[in-house]
């Protein structure tokens, strides 16, 4: 029994120890840049640094912005948006750790965010169209292992913000121009559902019933994240200053909070009691308690426009990518869930935006 | 206290133990789980159409259910619709996926193979000139194949036999033999499809050739001689169906090592790269003609005097306008690139003393394309980086350089981002977001309006820069290569046909012709008639970076070159007739004034080329380079690396920009 017991203390003392000596490992894509950076926050000494920088693109003398970024369901490889091609943007597709370049396709105009399902094993990209003609966008469903589109569903103007739900089973996004919310069924490839994202009061002025070009976007949603847990997404208003949720059991709006200026992306936290969102027009981010419904912190950010927000496993730190304007260096805010700071800015390239968690060292 | 001790540990065990076991016993269950497929593979013809079925089978072979979705990893070449009706669209071999869960929600995949055959071929059909030969002659086959699904097939897979080889054959390279006069039948076969030819072989009348030649009696390297050979019977008639093929023996100067010195093309067009002695010989048949030629060499080399520079080493330099102020002075503005959105506008009245005088910062990364309009009263410069996305173009006053002011800012529909413009007629030709280029009305600066678009129709169609000449757009498209278009074209207008002046309008634009190559590199077009000649071209110009580029730190090698596009004809027939290729470099962006080619050529530098007289083959190897400058500096933005973007013959001189070093202003010496 003293064998087992010395065991299970070494087990105990081994899990604490780790879990105050623990790295954190990120992917920021600098889309002014072109460039990825690959950081680490090392949350002993509350000092990140960058681990290594990847160049990517192929025309060097022209901005191809590097947009989404997502490590693949099983770690192996890291998967990148480029928004400008000529004219369609890319996918491509790293190693993890070692930054080495596989392979990439064309996808649509504008790729943007993106993630894999466990369902289907399939990688959803949001072709955001940002620069185009007010006409539906589409996502692209990529076979990462092929690297070939296996599929292009159709859907709102200015798809943006795309997350999957905890099982894989479900595809959110929103689509800007049109006040939507749209989920796709991971396994069909087809819209499943859709709903007005708009303050009540402005919805039927914003509906997809409007002739494309005609649209008058009230809400302008740009960012979805599922909840882990519960059967709940939040959708960022970026135009109406407000962060929705939407119950998808009853697939209605079921809470608004009003938020800073033009809440850009937000993440909700893997135990599900935090919800972070990045305020573009107000170079914040916003650090909401999901039981109380109450935003506890409003945190200045080291640059004026925070982007993307990923937070660690352990609930405990958030990571924000930091624009930058003009020429000025782009940064990824660290902060502390618990102490409600922000701990550490790490430097990057300009116009930093994609960002993802990648992995947890010892 | 001990017991609970003891049964707290023992849960604790037990947990851990559980969640192991249960991990374990999770895993095998799952992994125990295939998905069925029938059929296993495929083999279709085109057009055909098959469904698939699946099943997740348990480890007993056991359906456990059928929700198995399906897609295919070649969409354009064999469909699959989630269900699994599945449909071959071109031959070859492919992979469909299949994908499921397992009761536990594990993943499950499994992948079908589909062949497509190739449709058998059902049509041959000879082409070119009619079955009669010359004896001791040869022309290759020429044969148009097609399959039952009408896609066009390889000449390849058709066999040719000639039912007398002793009168006519037919060798492994398709070249049909005439031996002797008589009559053969050529026969192709491929499978169950066939097609005869019936050849006859005549006797060879030709006796003689008269070979002469026309072009300069002194010759000099890259001079292109036109010789033309008239085979003749007994009779002294000429022969005007003899085939005639010319070839050349030549004797360089320099016979160390040397490599082909000089080319002669199909139809009598000699030109020499080398100094030297070449012999000329026409064939008909078995009579030959020959005569000797004398090529000297260009001699026109000059040296460059570096006569200004204006460093710029904290920020890439982007591209260059230079231009006589409304005040009588000379000025400059340059872009930045990766940078802070700048632009810097320079007074280089004295070359020698270039000095910035005003720069205009707004919000962009990068500020790649700057112009100023003819009477030098409006500029514009385009944004690529914008912090907002909302990128577009901003116009300037620039009638007083030294106090530069922005009139609008414009990015209506132009948000993605603009490469490139050009300024003509009180309107900007924007390129947008890569895809087509905008034509804005800027008569009223501070309300500038889009008044169309030209966009071309192409799959995957792109565009990079276009430059504006006498009411024609010269577009640059990559893949789809230079493009012309009326925008309202004036007599003036260069062309290669007669045309109905201004057919287009900035408000209607009109495309007149294109001309595409394999490489896809088309960066840059500029329009030009030689001076010398008369000749139409279209100098088409790369920019690829097959060896990367490098922003911070070391060299770059680019790669590409330029292309000399001759309209003979009419648009409708474009040819590629001569090249300038600078090995191990890359092309930028250039510019053609008289006679002479000037070239930003990355990392080669500046270098100005004699186009003078008809154009064929590399000039680079010909002598035609008069001056080359290759510009670096210790302090440049990356030291020592010559990143050449743009030239402007201006005043006498060369401007050039360089993307480490900044601002050159050159001269050519006697």
């Amino acid at each position: 029994m003293k064998r087992v017991l010395l065991l299970l203390v070494l087990f105990l003392a081994g899990f604490c120890h780790h879990t105050a000596a623990q790295t954190h490992h990120l992917y920021v894509a600098a889309e002014s840049e072109d460039k990825v950076y690959q950081l680490a926050f090392d949350a002993r000494s509350g000092e990140g640094d960058i681990r290594d920088s990847i160049a990517v693109g192929q025309f060097p003398t022209e901005n191809e912005g590097p947009h989404g970024i997502n490590v693949g369901i099983e770690g192996d490889y890291w998967f990148l948006s480029l928004a400008h091609g000529n004219p369609y943007g890319w996918l491509y597709k790293f190693t993890t750790g070692g930054n080495k370049f596989v392979s990439r396709t064309e996808l649509g105009m504008f790729p943007a965010s993106m993630e894999m399902s466990k369902v289907t094993g399939l990688l959803y990209v949001v072709n955001f169209n940002l620069h185009g003609d007010m006409e539906p966008g589409t996502v692209s469903v990529v076979d990462p292992r092929a690297m070939t589109v296996v599929s292009e569903i159709t859907t709102g103007i200015m798809p943006h913000g795309s997350r999957m739900s905890e099982d894989g089973r479900y595809q959110y996004h929103v689509s800007m121009m049109t006040d939507e919310l749209i989920e796709i069924n991971a396994s069909a490839l087809k819209i499943s559902r859709r709903l007005s994202v708009a303050p009540e009061e402005s919805a039927s002025a914003s509906s997809a019933a409007n002739p494309p070009g005609k649209t008058e976007a009230i809400a302008q949603p740009t960012w979805v994240d599922p909840h882990p847990t519960q059967g709940l997404v939040y959708v960022a208003n970026n135009k109406s200053n407000e962060i929705v949720e939407v119950d998808t059991q009853r697939w209605e709006v079921s809470r608004r909070y009003n938020t800073g200026k033009a809440p850009y992306n937000l993440e909700i936290s893997h135990d599900g009691q935090w919800l972070v969102a990045s305020y573009k027009g107000e170079g914040a981010t916003g650090i909401w308690n999901l039981q109380s419904g109450k935003e506890v912190a409003r945190i200045t950010n080291s640059r004026r426009i925070p982007h993307g927000v990923a937070i660690a496993p352990d609930s405990r730190y958030a990571f924000i990518s930091v624009e930058g304007i003009g020429g000025e260096a782009g940064s990824v805010d660290v902060i502390d869930l618990q102490a409600l700071q922000r701990v550490e800015v790490i430097e990057v390239g300009k116009q930093a935006g994609g960002i993802v968690y990648w992995k947890t060292t010892y | 206290m001990k017991l609970f001790q003891h049964s707290l540990l023992s849960a604790a065990c037990a947990c851990l133990l559980l969640f192991v076991v249960t991990s374990c016993y999770g895993q095998q269950s799952d992994s125990n789980y295939r998905i069925a497929v029938i059929p296993e593979t495929l083999s279709l013809e085109v057009d055909e159409t098959a469904r698939l079925t699946g099943t997740v089978r348990d480890a007993g072979g056991n359906a456990v259910h059928d929700s198995v979705f399906f897609y295919s990893l070649s969409r354009e070449s064999v469909s699959v619709s989630r269900s699994g009706l599945v449909k071959g669209l071109q031959p070859g071999t492919f992979e469909l996926q299949a994908y499921a869960l397992t009761p536990g929600n594990q993943r499950l995949t499994a992948t079908i193979p589909v062949e497509v055959s190739f449709p058998p071929i059902t049509d041959i059909a000879f082409t070119g000139r009619p079955g009669r030969m010359y004896a001791d002659t040869r022309r290759p086959v020429t044969l148009s194949v097609t399959d039952a699904k009408g896609f066009d097939r390889n000449p390849g897979e058709v066999t040719l036999t000639s039912s007398d080889s002793s009168v006519a054959y037919v060798d492994n390279f398709g070249q049909l033999h005439a031996k002797k006069p008589g009559a053969v039948t050529i026969t192709a076969q491929a499978g169950e499809a066939t097609a005869r030819r019936r050849t006859e072989v005549v006797v060879n009348p030709v006796t003689t050739i008269e070979l002469t030649r026309k072009g300069e009696q002194q010759t000099r390297t890259g001079d292109v001689v036109r010789f033309t050979a008239s085979p003749k019977n007994a009779e002294g008639r000429v022969i005007d169906d003899m085939p005639v093929e010319y070839s050349l023996a030549a004797q360089p100067d320099n016979n160390r090592g040397e490599a082909s010195p000089a080319q002669v093309k199909e139809d009598g067009r000699f030109v020499a790269r080398k100094p030297g002695t070449y012999t000329v010989l026409a064939r008909a048949g078995t009579v030959f003609a020959e005569q000797t030629i004398g090529v000297e060499a260009r001699d026109i080399q000059r040296e460059v005097e570096v006569v200004g520079h204006a460093l710029v080493g904290d920020v890439h330099t982007s591209d260059l306008w230079v231009w006589e102020g409304v005040d009588g002075n000379d000025y400059a503005v340059t872009g930045t690139w990766g940078g802070n959105g700048e632009a810097y506008f320079w007074d280089v009245t004295d070359p020698a003393n270039m000095t910035i005088i005003d720069t205009v910062t707004v919000d962009a990364r990068t500020v790649n394309d700057v112009k100023i309009s003819e009477d030098g009263r409006v500029g514009v410069i385009t944004r690529e980086g914008a912090s907002d996305r909302k990128n577009g173009i901003v116009i300037l006053d620039v009638r007083n350089p030294h106090e530069v002011e922005i009139i609008s800012e414009y990015s209506e529909g132009l948000t993605g981002g603009v490469h490139n413009a050009f300024i003509y007629e009180d309107h900007v030709y924007a390129v947008n977001n890569g895809r087509r280029y905008d034509i804005i009305d800027i008569s009223d600066p501070g309300n500038p309006e889009t008044v169309s678009r030209f966009e071309l129709d192409t799959p995957g169609h792109a565009v990079h820069d276009v430059w504006v000449e006498d009411g024609i757009a010269y577009s640059s498209n990559w893949d789809d290569g230079v493009v012309a278009v009326d925008v309202g074209s004036t007599p003036a207008a260069d062309s290669p046909e007669t045309h109905e002046v201004g057919t287009g309008s900035p408000e209607n634009p009109v495309q007149l012709g294109s001309y595409s190559y394999p490489s896809g590199w088309n960066h840059a077009a500029f329009p030009f008639r030689s001076q010398s000649t008369g000749d139409f071209y279209v100098i088409a110009g790369d920019e690829a970076f097959p060896n990367g580029l490098f922003v911070q730190d070391k060299p770059t090698i680019p790669a590409g070159w330029i292309h000399f596009i001759k309209f003979e004809g009419g648009w409708d027939h474009p040819k590629e007739v001569a090249r300038y290729r600078v090995p191990e470099a890359g092309t930028h962006n250039f510019w053609v004034k008289g006679d002479t080619l000037y070239v930003a050529y990355y990392n080669a530098g500046l270098r100005v080329v004699d186009i003078s007289g008809e154009l064929m083959g590399n000039l680079y190897e010909q002598g035609r380079e008069i001056a080359r400058f290759v510009p670096t500096h210790h302090r440049g933005r990356i030291p020592n690396a010559a990143m050449s973007w743009g030239p402007h013959p201006y005043k006498g001189y060369i401007f050039v920009s360089d993307w480490n070093s900044g601002l050159w202003a050159l001269k050519l010496t006697d």
